[in-house]
């Protein structure tokens, strides 16, 4: 199981500052939900992120992981919400209880444009932004370092554990375990094969803690931080301009009374 | 497990602002969509209910989590990641083995139990943050779930579930509930009910026999989260008690609820203080062994 | 350095004593080896020594402790932490886990001091330095050996400049090549005048770094003094630490009349063969 996804590049998108591609992820997710229009979708793809993803070098990589993701919600959306939409009235096909309407196509498209920018934007940063990074930014930007403590340590720990379950997991296996049968049989047989793992890494915690504690985590000093994030005064400026769109998106089917 | 910072008073004040407010908009945005829903959200995509489920709920969400994340101790945040990573770690493992439930609560709960809602709703929102920056974004509109899982088994653990093996399925089942009620506005508003194959054909089921979309993914949440959560709980339960008293018995939460019920143990009286050298005190002992 | 008096502990919920009446005293500048069978009360007395106990385990307490001058159980933690530097058992929990270099890691507790930035990377360049760690600065903490990672550990512990640092059991993950490394700092940390109390069962390789050895056995301090004279005492065997080949092949010598009933009894290859030196003569003769 990977750590995160970060694809280690040295690209303008890589070396902007993590807080600036949030507030743009951020930015990006409310002007598509605010304006749900289909086409709104469309134009932020094309103009922000296939660009973004081309300079980033990432390209590749976002394709291939966002596709294995969107074709099943896709697929299902179309089938379920083209065939069942409550609201689809014009009907252009029908089978039984199963009628295939414009309504419920557009409902699909709708949807599933907005779905696309949510998971390849999200995909898109994280692909450019070490966790790491992001982090130190954020705490700089007053974030709890206990958020900062937690996420970083668990995105560290989820591959060490997930080799403990798989060795457990192969351990069992040798010992003649099968994982066929019924469901309920199949649970019965996962309980065996989870509890050494949590009881090991629970028992731990006792330890994690106390050398935490050792190095005065959570002591009441104000932190400061040994690696700088490079941060430049057009980013800033850019920041609060992607603010200012997302309010503009919220504000705009208002003001034009399109709702 | 006591905390080296003791937070000052304005803190507090903020961090319960910040609980409540919390609370306030995860309830105003689900009333919202579901009571006085708009007429025109079934009818097409053209409206904001997208914006609202998920503006509403992430925001809710986090608020609750800076509110929450100041009452933890170093020990119960020292746990949360470990907690975490037995979410995803069991939750990718079950769906790979094929097991139709989720069974990616497991750390919430078991935090709940031991630290209390406010560990377990950090918990449940990072779980999703963390998942949906790893695996699949598609986990992080539904943070909120998690917050009512961390709530639910934090104040189950108070009134005792957790002390009586049988009780536990029961507290799963009625907390699946209320995540199945609280999910399927996310799901209908922001994915249209299409979250995977299994669901959304069960959706399409529900749409077809004339239910409405809110009313379609209610129903599949219905027909899957009760029985799963009742069996995390229970898997939780047996957890619970294979762990040793003495690790359970250090959380200020399980010793404050009695948790896992009252425990009273005397200690015999101290040995007078020794007045003896190092070496005497040694050649007792080599005597007292020899003996035995 | 760190004066313990009457000292007797038990866990909370417990209906024992896991110590009692508990007396000891560590000069400063000085490594003290204590050694003791598994559950004989190691981790306890260095959970004692540094503060968790009863700041974080709680239980009941009594006697007096002070370190450096401060009296533990009074203080607070975050008091008893920038006096007393503790280094665990496993190298793998002892990683923050939230940093991902190394130097980072190193940086860790003095972030969370608040030190400023350039104190920082001048006091990680010099831990770096004096441990030998400085190719390993901008590697991730996960993806070294066990005995790096130790290394690691206890870097960031002295980078935290507490003058007593307790480590418990340091090696005991470890392989043989990584505990000699974790050894190897200890000689150098000897010079630098720190106080290090150093909880072990490795006896052979405590006599050559400790001056002083402790012995804890059935919830007490059973004997006490010079390294050489402890850790060759028959009774180790008695209390489960066992002594080693060389200390009883002597015994058995010195048994047999084939060493002089006076003979200081070995504990590592360079007291031994000093010993069977008058051993070889003797036969001679």
């Amino acid at each position: 199981m990977p750590t995160s996804l970060f694809d280690n590049r040295k690209s303008v998108i890589h070396r902007l500052n993590p807080v600036t591609k949030l507030v743009a992820l951020l930015a990006i997710i409310v002007i598509v939900f605010a304006i749900p229009v289909w086409w709104v979708s469309a134009i932020v793809l094309v103009v922000v992120i296939v660009p973004a993803a081309v300079i980033s070098g990432s390209g590749g990589r976002l394709l291939s992981l966002s596709l294995k993701i969107l074709i099943p919600i896709l697929l299902v959306l179309f089938i379920v919400q083209g065939l069942t939409f409550p609201g689809g009235e014009t009907i252009l096909w029908r089978w039984g209880v199963l009628k295939l309407t414009t309504e419920g196509l557009l409902f699909a498209l709708g949807v599933g444009s907005r779905i696309i920018v949510l998971i390849l934007a999200s995909i898109l940063l994280v692909l450019t932004t070490h966790p790491g990074q992001l982090m130190s930014a954020l705490s700089e930007h007053g974030m709890s370092p206990k958020f900062a403590y937690i996420i970083s340590s668990t995105l560290q720990l989820i591959p060490a554990f997930s080799d403990r379950a798989n060795s457990i997991l192969l351990a069992q296996q040798a010992r003649g375990l099968s994982l066929k049968g019924s469901p309920f049989r199949r649970i019965k047989v996962m309980l065996p094969l989870l509890s050494p793992l949590v009881l090991g890494m629970f028992t731990d915690v006792e330890e994690r803690s106390t050398a935490m504690e050792a190095r005065a985590f959570g002591s009441p000093a104000k932190r400061t931080s040994l690696i700088p994030v490079p941060d430049t005064t057009l980013q800033r400026v850019l920041r609060w301009v992607f603010v200012a769109l997302a309010l503009g998106a919220i504000a705009t089917p208002i003001l034009m009374g399109i709702l | 497990m006591s905390s080296t910072a003791v937070p000052a008073d304005s803190k507090k004040v903020r961090n319960r602002i910040f609980i409540a407010l919390g609370t306030i908009i995860i309830i105003a945005t689900y009333l919202y969509l579901v009571v006085g829903q708009p007429t025109d959200i079934a009818k097409s995509s053209f409206s904001q209910a997208g914006l609202i489920a998920i503006a509403g709920y992430v925001i809710g969400a986090i608020l609750l989590a800076v509110g929450a994340i100041h009452r933890l101790p170093t020990a119960t945040v020292a746990m949360v990641p470990v907690a975490i990573a037995l979410n995803i770690v069991v939750g990718q493992l079950v769906s790979v083995i094929g097991i139709p439930v989720y069974l990616d609560s497991i750390g919430t709960i078991l935090v709940s139990a031991l630290a209390g809602p406010a560990a377990g709703v950090v918990t449940g929102i990072l779980t999703n943050v963390i998942w949906g920056l790893t695996l699949s974004p598609i986990a992080l509109p539904y943070a909120v779930v998690q917050v009512v899982i961390g709530v639910m088994a934090g104040y189950a653990a108070r009134i005792g579930v957790f002390r009586l093996f049988y009780l536990a399925p029961i507290a799963g089942a009625i907390t699946g509930l209320v995540c199945a009620i609280v999910s399927a506005p996310i799901s209908a508003f922001v994915f249209g009910g299409a979250t995977g194959g299994g669901t959304g054909a069960i959706v399409g089921a529900f749409q077809a026999m004339g239910q409405s979309l809110l009313g379609a993914t209610t129903l599949q949440g219905l027909m899957s989260d009760p029985l799963d959560k009742a069996i995390t709980f229970t898997i939780v339960v047996l957890i619970l008690a294979a762990l040793p008293s003495r690790f359970r018995n250090r959380f200020p939460f399980v010793r404050e609820y009695h948790v896992f019920g009252r425990k009273n143990q005397a200690l015999p009286t101290l040995p007078a203080p020794a007045q003896k050298t190092a070496d005497a005190v040694a050649a007792d002992v080599a005597d007292a062994t020899d003996k035995k | 350095m760190i004066k313990l008096s009457d000292v007797s502990y038990a866990y909370p919920d417990t209906d024992h004593y896991t110590l009692t009446n508990v007396d000891l005293d560590v000069p400063q500048g000085e490594v003290v080896g204590i050694v003791g069978a598994s559950g004989a009360g190691k981790t306890t007395l260095a959970k004692i020594i540094s503060g968790f106990i009863p700041h974080v385990d709680g239980g009941a307490l009594s006697g007096r402790i002070e370190v450096d001058g401060i009296n533990l159980p009074e203080s607070t933690l975050a008091i008893a932490v920038s006096h007393v530097g503790l280094v665990i058992q496993s190298p793998f929990n002892q990683i923050s886990g939230a940093k991902f270099t190394v130097r980072e890691e190193l940086a860790f507790g003095l972030e969370n001091q608040g030190v400023e930035r350039e104190e920082m990377a001048t006091r990680v360049g010099e831990v770096a330095k004096l441990l030998g760690i400085e190719t390993l600065l901008d590697r991730s903490p996960y993806a070294l050996s066990g005995g790096q990672q130790q290394l690691v550990a206890i870097a960031s512990m002295i980078i935290m400049r507490t003058p007593v640092l307790v480590m418990d059991e340091p090696t005991s993950q470890l392989d043989p090549g990584g505990t000699r490394m974790v050894f190897d700092v200890m000689s150098k940390l000897r010079d630098s005048g720190i106080t290090l109390v150093v909880f072990e069962h490795k006896v052979e390789l405590l006599r050559e770094h400790a001056s002083t050895v402790h012995v804890i056995a059935d919830h007490q301090i059973v004997a006490s003094g010079p390294a050489r004279k402890v850790l060759s005492d028959p009774r180790l065997e008695k209390w489960a630490i066992g002594t080693t080949r060389y200390t009883r092949a002597a015994a058995l010598a010195e048994e047999k009349s084939l060493l002089p009933k006076s003979t200081e009894l070995p504990v590592s290859l360079e007291d031994s063969i000093d010993v069977f030196k008058g051993f070889k003569n003797l036969k001679k003769g």
